[in-house]
């Protein structure tokens, strides 16, 4: 005779080790108010090295000019914009878990998505860095801002896609704010009522904007953040699309192809879920939070990795059987004399080997359950993703249309790297800041996905279900 | 006047107490602030005024820096002199023997450009050491007054008197020793007249022209075939066929402006005109002028007595020949043969070695095949070249004995130039009074006691006579800038002359030989005196001096590799090799600037380097150093692999490797091989020396500004077909446009049908362009005009190694063709300023956008460098200045670090120098740091026409408007104008058959970016395949050729 069972066993739990609410807040908060760990200050202390190095190699490059990198005369973008359009990528896993997995309800985003949106912030600061870095002329980088002047009837140039990308990711940077912020207001009223230094309690009282946790400020919060979801949405597919029109829209083959905006929306879709798995595998071992970014977690986002791997993929071998089948003979030598071939054809076959071939893997379900094997891939995808814009860029520019200007062998210089390891060190910075500070997983939000109440009624129906059904009726009868 | 009084109130109308009291205190109540307090002396009322000033007065103050500008205007302006417009001077380039008639553009006082003189027998046309020869007024490196060996080195000597007393005791205590005058090549008329008034002086004075690169052996070739020591006119525009063993005729030899725009009027195929003369270049590495031949054959250095010995056999001539086993070389040589006896009499055959024998066979042949009197004139000798390397060395020999007591060297640097520089020096030992005229503390000026340096030739007066018959003159355009003295006063003075200095003298010479102050202003004012078209005559040919001359020629060497010398088309022998804008000039051939290296063929590279990767080599300036060894001389250079070279051969470049004293542009760009020129007893030879080779573990690179060597099937990209083609076919160029953009409308419908944007009317001036790839020989003039005209930054070897160059117009050098025997095509290269281009519209602040008239423009202070327009850029020419070349950044000083850390050469700072800044156009921005700058039609000039045509009141027409290019170009391949003119040139050359409108197309036209530069395309006179003019005549094409359609 069957039991009177009445839980599905198919699920995993979204939080495991049977915490109480009380135990969430205790768990999540300890990092904030603990003091930091020796493990933190060496990260802390190496990511402000890198972003001192980053603000020296900048001011090398702004007083003696863009000549200090290797950049030259057919080769006009290389690390930089490269860097760009790989931190921007980056950002995409974030709004992609707070705004598509929301309106989708899917419960298990509300492990990572504090710690998601952050990176996102994080990684669109250091993109927004080298657009305006790379100009000849930074100080004047003001003349793109399209506002009233004195400078006669001048106005921005509303045809250039790096105009457009002003615009996408000012407003993409905007938006990921205030939904950040938004949805840590509850979260830092628990700190703040919690604080007990002086500091502290100003500090997030101030910053909880007078949060009482009244059911009206819950429901407008509620609104909000769907209001919020549903501005973001659009930007998770626009923002890479119009920075794929920055190569779309030019004449130069290799980047004159329709079907960049697709690809490079997967393609950020794919670096952001590797850099916030490489992210959270950290973190949730140094706060130790295995319980609430769980294995499962890490598989579901293995699981995006994946798909949208397969997709990049796809887009390559798309771009390369366009390249045979049309009839541009340019898109034909950059394809498949100068790309898979010639002097940086080493970084074509790296970009395949870790963005197509490596994430494959991942059809393993042991391995998507990995640990350190996710660990590794994060990194490795987030290499064959950095390498998929440079050879866009670069092996594109290095053999257009006259051979005449065929370039000499581009390598960065000191202060090009130095840029880009400054990039991490602001990346860094903030991130170990944010998690010192902030609380790293929505104390808020993954309570509501705890299911408390329901676990402690299990817990009282499980001698009743170990009843039979006539013991059952005998004892209800009575 | 009414008296009629009108009140407000009673107060005011009984004027009480009350009421005075009341209007003069206004605030009936106590105000509670201070009023009207005399003590403070700041008033209240006054505060904002204050506070503005103040604020306006530290603004200022801290933010703009306002440099004091001394500027002083003219108390009393001279007549010509309008501030801001520039005159032009008739003047002459003369470089040794190198003569150009030019005018000097005068801007308020400073000469800043030079155009050919149109009257003069250049026609017009300058070379690229004519256009940059401005600069070198301005170098920093000349000397600045007169100097003195004290001790060891030199001092400044207080005056001239000074010295013309020091160094006369000294030449008279000479006694019955010689006085040598050792100069280059003097070709004036007066100045010889000065020389023979010194040597009528002192009598045992000896003139000793001594020329860098020599051609005595032709001189004395036609000594003893025509009893003429000297040598003939060339007119290679009555020549059918022309064929040249090693001549560099339209790059380095002799004459080439006047030989380029003589052999271009037999180059301008029209459908309607399809005459050309066919070329045949046989030579050993690949010479600019063996780009533009129809047929080239290489050769073994050595071999060239061989070849010329079979062709003569092959003419007929009784010689017998040693077999030739190189098959391909031998059907040369029969089908020169052929040529050249059917030809008439209008074929020239010429040749750039310094062997009398050699020298001697040619004449044989030119005289076999009639060209005596017909392509040859002997009745007009030219005196580009006068030295006799047996006088030098007869020179030396007495200098050795310890008969010469005094040497004054004027324009001659033996100690650079002579090959051994040991027995020179050993020479110069036994010499006493040693003077200098050079303008720079050269090579040789080093060894001298006195330094005089004479003016440059845009300070002084002066003559020439390039030509029997010829004159050009010479007017100061500017004051000496320095103390210097013409060599000419320098002898006056010395032989006591009557005339005060050379001027004086020089005015009475011309005023007596032409008959008055009326015809010497005149011949001043047209700079040149040219005589009534003089006959072309022949000379018979001695045809005894042939049979020694046979029995002279060497049978071919033997060892593995043989050494050509030769000259850099840019730097030549070397005198220039301080002027960074001929530095920066990149060879046509191998695309290099500010270094020699060795050129050695892919068949050596193969033997030297079995590993080399070619795609890698290509990518990397820095190339493999390999060893020379001559004898027991020996030098170190990279090597370049350029296809074309023939195997056994090996060629380096002379003008490099001068000493730090001659500038910071010279210092350190290559290494001197004139040391390893090679003396046969009779001549100093620079061909075939044998040579042995070694590998080195070294590198060094090579800044180049094009890499990559062919063009592959980009046959949108230049266009090329042979005459045999072209004749049957005169739209097979139209065709292959057609094939390109049938399926967009065609070429009537293109405009319209390629884009899916409207199309906008194009009313008033439209500006276009026309290049001809015929008649471009890749001589570089038009480049180095272009960095003068618009102040194109000199970015130093460095940066071009880091393809950092600035220049605005470039000539790309395509081979193609067989791997190894390939052809190659110029194409001049400038922004094609696209009606729609895609430049344009990726700019996020709009700093480069579309005139009315055509003109793609750049905003300077608009643009904010993010260099997106230089990537959209299909033609690659907008340049970003990526340091601050010019010193005039916003960030002070912040050129001596990067100077110091070896990325800048010394020689970018060089051109800030205030002395060298004195050649910047005033009438172009020179750009800052930061911002993309690119060819802009010289709108300048395009102003400066238009603004004339409408003072005049009369429509625009072509000569109201030349860019610099177009003037430069000796050939005039280049043709601007007014394309909605229907009577300009641009419009007829597009349009007319008769103009060559069946040639003409546009690079990478079906990209629809609409460019406005036109180009023409290259037509070889052969047979072989030339371009892919055999696919044009398929009825379709293959699967496999993409049209390259967007």
């Amino acid at each position: 005779m069957a039991l009177l069972k009445y839980e599905s066993q198919v699920r995993e739990p979204l939080v495991n080790g049977d915490k109480t609410y009380q135990q969430v807040t205790e768990d999540i908060c300890r990092p904030v108010e603990a003091a930091p760990s020796r493990l933190w200050w060496i990260g802390f202390i190496i990511s402000v090295a890198l972003l001192i190095f980053g603000a020296v190699s900048l001011y090398v490059e702004v007083v003696y000019g863009t000549g200090m990198w290797n950049l030259n005369k057919t080769i006009g973008w290389g690390w930089d914009i490269t860097n760009f359009v790989w931190w921007v990528g980056i950002g995409h896993a974030g709004t992609l878990i707070s705004a598509i997995l929301l309106l989708f309800r899917q419960g298990w985003r509300t492990g990572v998505n504090r710690a998601a949106e952050a990176m996102t912030i994080f990684a669109v600061m250091c993109a927004g860095q080298f657009p305006v870095w790379h100009m000849g002329r930074v100080w004047m980088a003001f003349f793109v801002l399209p506002y009233p002047n004195s400078r006669g009837p001048l106005w921005v140039n509303f045809n250039s896609p790096l105009l457009w990308d002003v615009f996408a990711i000012s407003t993409y940077f905007t938006v990921s704010l205030l939904f950040w912020y938004s949805g840590l207001i509850p979260d830092l009223a628990t700190l703040r009522d919690r604080a007990k230094k002086k500091w502290a309690k100003k500090f997030y009282g101030v910053s909880a904007f007078g949060w009482t946790g009244s059911t009206k400020h819950w429901q407008r919060h509620e609104s909000l953040s769907l209001v919020l979801a549903g501005l973001s949405t659009p930007l998770v597919l626009s923002v890479h699309t119009i920075v794929s029109f920055d190569f779309a829209t030019s004449v130069i083959p290799g980047w004159h192809t329709t079907i960049f905006p697709p690809y490079f929306v997967a393609g950020a879709i794919f670096s952001g879920f590797a850099m916030v798995q490489t992210l959270m595998l950290v973190l949730r071992k140094v706060y130790a939070l295995e319980d609430y970014i769980t294995v499962s977690h890490i598989e579901n986002m293995n699981k995006v990795i994946v798909l949208t791997g397969s997709i990049v993929g796809c887009a390559y071998l798309t771009e390369l059987f366009m390249a045979w089948y049309g009839a541009s003979k340019y898109e034909y030598d950059v394809f498949f004399k100068y790309r898979i071939a010639g002097p940086y054809g080493w970084s074509y076959w790296l970009m395949m080997t870790c963005n197509v071939i490596t994430p494959q893997l991942f059809w393993s379900k042991k391995l998507r359950r990995n640990i350190a094997f996710t660990f590794l891939m994060s990194i490795v995808v987030n290499v064959g993703m950095w390498f998929e814009r440079f050879v866009i860029i670069v092996s594109s520019l290095y053999r257009d249309y006259l051979p005449s200007s065929w370039s000499v062998y581009y390598r960065p210089t000191i202060w090009e790297v130095g840029f880009y390891l400054g990039s991490f060190g602001l990346f860094f910075t903030c991130f170990f800041l944010f998690s010192k500070y902030f609380p790293v997983i929505a104390i808020a939000e993954i309570k509501h996905v705890l299911k408390r109440s329901g676990e402690s009624y299990k817990d009282k129906m499980d001698s009743i279900e170990k009843q039979t059904v006539d013991e059952f009726a005998h004892d209800a009868h009575h | 006047m009414s008296k009629k009084k009108y009140w407000q109130s009673f107060g005011e109308l009984n004027n009480t107490q009350q009421f005075q009291d009341n209007s003069a205190n206004e605030f009936k109540e106590e105000l509670p602030f201070e009023f009207g307090d005399s003590s403070s002396k700041t008033p209240r009322r006054d505060f904002l005024k204050y506070l503005g000033f103040s604020t306006a007065a530290a603004t200022l103050a801290a933010s703009c820096e306002m440099p004091v500008k001394k500027s002083i205007p003219f108390l009393n302006k001279p007549a010509d002199i309008v501030p801001g417009v520039a005159n032009y001077y008739a003047t002459s380039f003369v470089l040794d023997g190198d003569v150009v008639p030019v005018l000097a553009k005068v801007r308020d006082g400073r000469p800043i450009k030079i155009e050919g003189n149109e009257l003069g027998f250049t026609k017009g046309g300058t070379s690229q050491r004519v256009q940059a020869s401005v600069l070198s007024l301005y170098d920093t490196a000349r000397l600045r007054f007169p100097m003195e060996k004290v001790g060891g080195s030199f001092k400044e000597a207080p005056t001239y008197e000074a010295l013309d007393n020091k160094i006369k005791a000294a030449l008279k205590d000479l006694g019955s020793k010689k006085i040598a005058i050792l100069t280059s090549t003097l070709n004036s008329p007066s100045v010889a007249a000065v020389v023979d008034q010194f040597k009528a002086k002192y009598s045992f004075a000896q003139h000793v022209n001594y020329d860098a690169v020599s051609y005595s052996g032709l001189i004395q070739a036609n000594d003893a075939s025509y009893a003429i020591k000297g040598i003939p006119s060339y007119h290679f525009d009555n020549a059918n066929v022309i064929v040249s063993f090693g001549a560099d005729f339209l790059g380095s030899w002799l004459s080439p402006v006047e030989f380029a725009k003589q052999y271009a009027s037999k180059r301008k195929v029209t459908s309607t005109n399809t005459v050309m003369s066919r070329h045949f270049q046989f030579e050993s590495m690949y010479s600019m002028t063996g780009a533009s031949a129809d047929e080239r054959f290489t050769h073994r250095p050595s071999e060239l007595g061989v070849v010329l010995l079979n062709l003569y056999a092959r003419l007929g001539g009784t010689v017998s020949a040693p077999a030739i086993s190189d098959a391909r070389l031998k059907s040369g040589i029969d089908a020169a043969a052929t040529e050249l006896k059917n030809a008439g009499g209008n074929a020239l055959v010429v040749c750039g070695s310094n062997d009398v024998n050699i020298q001697i066979l040619v004449n044989a042949i030119n005289t076999i095949i009639g060209a005596n009197g017909k392509t040859i004139n002997y009745g007009t000798l030219v005196n580009y070249r006068k030295g006799i390397d047996a006088e030098f060395e007869q020179l030396l020999a007495d200098m050795s004995a310890g008969n010469v007591g005094a040497v004054l060297v004027y324009g001659a640097n033996p100690f650079y130039t002579y090959a051994d520089t040991k027995k020179l020096s050993e020479a110069w030992k036994k010499v006493t009074v040693s003077v200098s005229f050079n303008d720079a503390e050269d090579e040789t000026a080093e060894q001298c006691q006195y330094l005089l340096p004479a003016p440059h030739f845009l300070e002084i007066w002066g003559d020439a006579e390039p030509k029997t018959g010829y004159t050009t003159f010479i007017q100061p355009t500017i004051h000496p800038l320095f103390k210097t003295r013409a060599f000419g006063t320098s002898l006056l003075k010395w032989s006591d002359s009557s005339d005060a200095d050379y001027e004086t003298y020089y005015k009475s010479y011309w005023t007596n030989k032409l008959g008055g102050q009326t015809a010497f202003d005149q011949a001043l004012r047209d700079g040149v005196i040219n005589p009534p078209a003089p006959a072309v005559a022949g000379a018979t040919f001695n045809s005894a001096a042939l049979s020694t001359a046979v029995a002279g020629i060497k049978a071919p060497g033997n060892s593995a590799y043989e050494l050509v010398v030769y000259q850099k088309v840019s730097i030549g022998d070397g005198k220039m090799a301080n002027n960074p804008w001929l530095q920066e000039m990149p060879d046509p051939i191998t695309r290099a600037s500010w270094d020699n290296y060795a050129v050695i063929s892919t068949a050596a590279a193969k033997e030297f380097f079995p590993d080399l990767n070619m795609d890698q080599y290509e990518v990397e300036p820095p190339k493999p150093v390999i060893k020379l060894k001559v004898g027991n001389k020996e030098v170190e250079l990279p090597v370049l692999i350029i296809p074309g070279t023939q195997k056994n051969t090996i060629a380096v470049a002379v003008g490099y490797g001068r000493s730090e004293k001659v500038g910071l542009a010279a210092k350190g760009a290559g290494k001197n091989v004139y040391h390893l020129v090679a003396n046969n007893g009779r001549n100093y030879d620079y061909n075939g020396i044998a040579v042995s080779v070694e590998k080195t573990a070294n590198q060094y690179p090579i800044a180049q500004m094009q890499t990559h060597a062919s063009y592959g099937d980009r046959h949108e990209v230049v266009k090329e077909t042979s005459l045999p083609i072209f004749k049957k076919d005169p739209k097979v160029i139209i065709n292959e446009r057609l094939a390109e953009l049938k399926d967009y409308g065609g070429l009537e419908n293109f405009e319209a049908e390629g884009t899916i944007y409207p199309v906008f009317d194009k009313p008033g001036i439209k500006w276009g362009m026309n290049i001809d790839l015929n008649t471009c020989n890749g001589c570089g003039a038009c480049v180095v005009a272009c960095s003068a005209e618009n102040n194109v930054s000199v970015v130093g070897k460095n940066q071009v190694g880091k393809y950092h160059d600035m220049h605005w117009l470039r000539i790309d050098r395509y081979f193609s063709g067989d791997p190894e025997n390939p052809d190659v095509v110029f194409q001049p290269m400038l922004c094609q300023h696209c009606d729609n281009a895609p430049c344009e519209n990726v700019c996020p602040v709009a700093a480069t956008n579309h005139s009315s008239e055509g003109l793609n423009q750049m905003t300077y202070n608009r643009c904010i460098g993010t260099r997106y327009c230089a990537n959209n850029c299909p033609y690659k020419v907008r340049r970003f200045n990526w340091h601050d070349w010019n010193g005039a950044d916003s960030f002070k000083d912040n050129q001596k670090a990067i100077v110091e850390s070896g990325r800048l050469n010394e020689v970018t700072v060089q051109m800030n120098d205030e002395l060298t800044r004195m050649v910047l156009n005033p009438d172009v921005t020179v750009r800052s740091r930061g911002v993309i700058e690119k060819c802009s039609f010289c709108v300048q000039r395009l102003q400066e026409g238009k603004l004339n045509a409408k003072k005049d009141s009369r429509p625009l027409i072509d000569s109201d408007v030349k860019t610099a290019c177009q003037q430069a170009c000796p050939t005039n391949a280049i043709v601007f104008g007014n394309v909605n003119d229907k009577e300009s040139v641009i419009r007829k050359v597009r349009t007319k058959e008769e103009e060559g409108s069946q040639r003409t197309f546009y690079v990478l036209e079906q990209i629809h970016v609409l460019p406005n530069v036109s180009y023409m395309a290259k037509v070889r006179n052969t047979e072989r395949t030339v371009g892919n003019h055999e696919e044009a005549h398929e009825e379709a094409h293959t699967e496999k050729e993409k049209a390259g359609h967007h």
